[in-house]
């Protein structure tokens, strides 16, 4: 088994966050609150609850070296939470949306932060010294849907998104006063602000969950047709991978170095895929997994399972989640999970330890300690 | 990729029908063959997902529901049919099924299950969550 600790949070998890240390997380309970754990004994004591929002928060994230938290929420705000004493303060940021903000994530260097919204628009946010304020800016225009995940690129200046119209687009946000133009990559750095460097239509259902390898070379996302999506040599020429699997579809995917991703969603389980040394992508197995996935699956006995479910749930009125399917498989989720992070050493390249959190309400710590196969 | 065949011209309509007629031919000669899976194989080959145009599909749903018919020993059909063809014979399969016609459900549901436990819930949701593509 390779999860080292599980912790019950919450009833449901929308999202989580770890402090720069690890020592501490911040997740949302499935309300307008966000609740900081910290690790004291062997044990998790809740030190602090950040009430600021309306509605359902749908984003957390902490930033490492400046140590802020942006928060954003059903209810179209966003927050930048700063520690001063030891009371985490909020600053209010005006994302000029009329639907709700769904994802959010600081950039490399952590002076922007981009939210994606039900408002077919993404917000950059960035803060303005003489004002003293956060000013969000938005690249309007771009999707016909909803924005479902943000992903920077590490020059900080690229930003892919993935929509529920199925497309996963990459945006410069370049602005002026905030990056200089003579960073690494000068060629990406040309842009103005806003504009579109590519689109892609791989997928003909919602996308989710958008994220960069650590060169900035790969890009991968899922769409909600059990399918994930590879694109290497993002520019004028990308080279596209489409792998379809055999399992539910995944909500967020997560790339441990530059040949593996995990993957994770409504199976409850986490999947490994990897490239081989020709470059392509497939499916390896499922982490923490006690059955072989072989074997074909008792589709049958799964849907008596169902049935039988279904009346004692209309006998007694009890729901107990969908959960038969993941614990046949040994699965330590017993709901979807909707959110993986990685829980980097400093100063080690590759991620060997992540985190995920789901509708469970828990968080899961997975250690890739005895799957050395996949680094070779 | 979806947007080139958004639109069929008259005349690429009609290619396509008569490629599906005389895909219908060889299969015919197949059955009588005694070669229901090569006959199946042959008529998901080249399927219409991507035309707009509703006689194409409903030329092709035709030749596939004669060759799905046809199949009677499942385990043959599922040694020789490669994983490529799973996800579009599950379009027809659902094809099949909204026919509402009872022997064509049968048969359809006795494939469902059997390629389910093969190509896995994952089909099903490829199948179910592709508006654009459909059969």
């Amino acid at each position: 088994m390779s999860a080292v600790a599980v912790h019950q949070f919450a009833q449901c998890i929308t999202c989580h966050a770890w402090s720069p240390d690890h020592s501490m997380i911040a997740l949302c309970p499935n309300n307008s609150e966000v609740h900081i754990y910290r690790m004291s004994e062997d044990k998790w004591e809740r030190v602090h609850v950040l009430q600021k929002h309306d509605q359902i928060v749908s984003g957390i994230d902490w930033s490492s070296t400046s140590n802020k938290i942006v928060t954003v929420s059903h209810d179209r705000n966003s927050y930048v939470w700063n520690l001063e004493g030891s009371d985490w303060v909020p600053t209010l940021v005006i994302l000029r949306l009329n639907r709700a903000a769904l994802c959010a994530q600081w950039s490399p260097q952590e002076n922007k932060f981009a939210v994606g919204s039900g408002a077919k628009t993404v917000c950059i946010c960035y803060y303005e010294q003489e004002n003293n304020w956060w000013v969000s800016k938005l690249v309007r225009k771009r999707h016909n849907s909803s924005v479902t995940s943000v992903a920077w690129h590490p020059n900080n200046i690229l930003l892919a998104t993935t929509s529920t119209d199925g497309k996963c687009r990459v945006f410069s946000t370049f602005i002026k006063g905030v990056d200089t133009r003579d960073s690494k990559t000068s060629s990406s750095s040309d842009t103005k602000f806003g504009e579109q460097i590519l689109q892609l239509d791989l997928s003909y259902s919602w996308a989710f969950g958008v994220k960069w390898s650590p060169s900035g070379n790969t890009l991968a996302y899922v769409g909600h047709n059990s399918m994930i999506y590879f694109v290497d040599d993002v520019g004028p020429s990308p080279l596209a991978q489409n792998v379809a699997f055999r399992d539910l579809p995944l909500r967020d995917v997560l790339f441990v170095s530059e040949k593996v991703v995990i993957g994770v969603g409504f199976d409850c389980i986490p999947m490994v895929f990897a490239a081989d040394e020709s470059g392509i992508w497939s499916f390896v197995r499922f982490i923490g997994e006690t059955k072989t996935p072989s074997s074909a699956p008792k589709y049958g006995s799964q849907f008596s399972e169902a049935f039988g479910k279904f009346y004692s749930q209309s006998k007694y009125g009890v729901n107990n989640d969908g959960t038969e399917n993941s614990r046949q498989r040994g699965g330590i989720h017993q709901n979807c999970i909707n959110c993986i992070l990685p829980l980097k050493e400093p100063g080690v390249s590759m991620v060997r330890r992540f985190s995920t959190s789901g509708l469970d309400g828990k968080v899961v710590i997975w250690d890739l300690e005895n799957q050395d196969d996949l680094f070779q | 990729m979806a947007g080139v065949d958004d639109f069929v011209e008259a005349d690429n309509a009609e290619a396509i029908i008569s490629r599906i007629e005389h895909k219908s031919r060889k299969i015919e000669s197949l059955l009588k063959q005694g070669r229901p899976v090569e006959s199946l194989k042959t008529a998901l080959e080249g399927s219409p997902p991507n035309t707009r145009d509703e006689r194409c599909k409903s030329a092709n749903w035709i030749v596939v529901h004669r060759a799905i018919m046809a199949i009677k020993d499942f385990d043959a059909l599922f040694s020789s049919l490669d994983p490529e063809y799973y996800d579009i014979l599950m379009k027809y399969l659902y094809r099949g099924l909204s026919t509402g016609d009872r022997p064509t459900c049968d048969q359809c549901l006795r494939i469902h299950e059997r390629l389910t436990e093969r190509a896995g819930l994952g089909c099903i949701l490829r199948t179910l969550a592709d508006t654009v593509n459909t059969v």
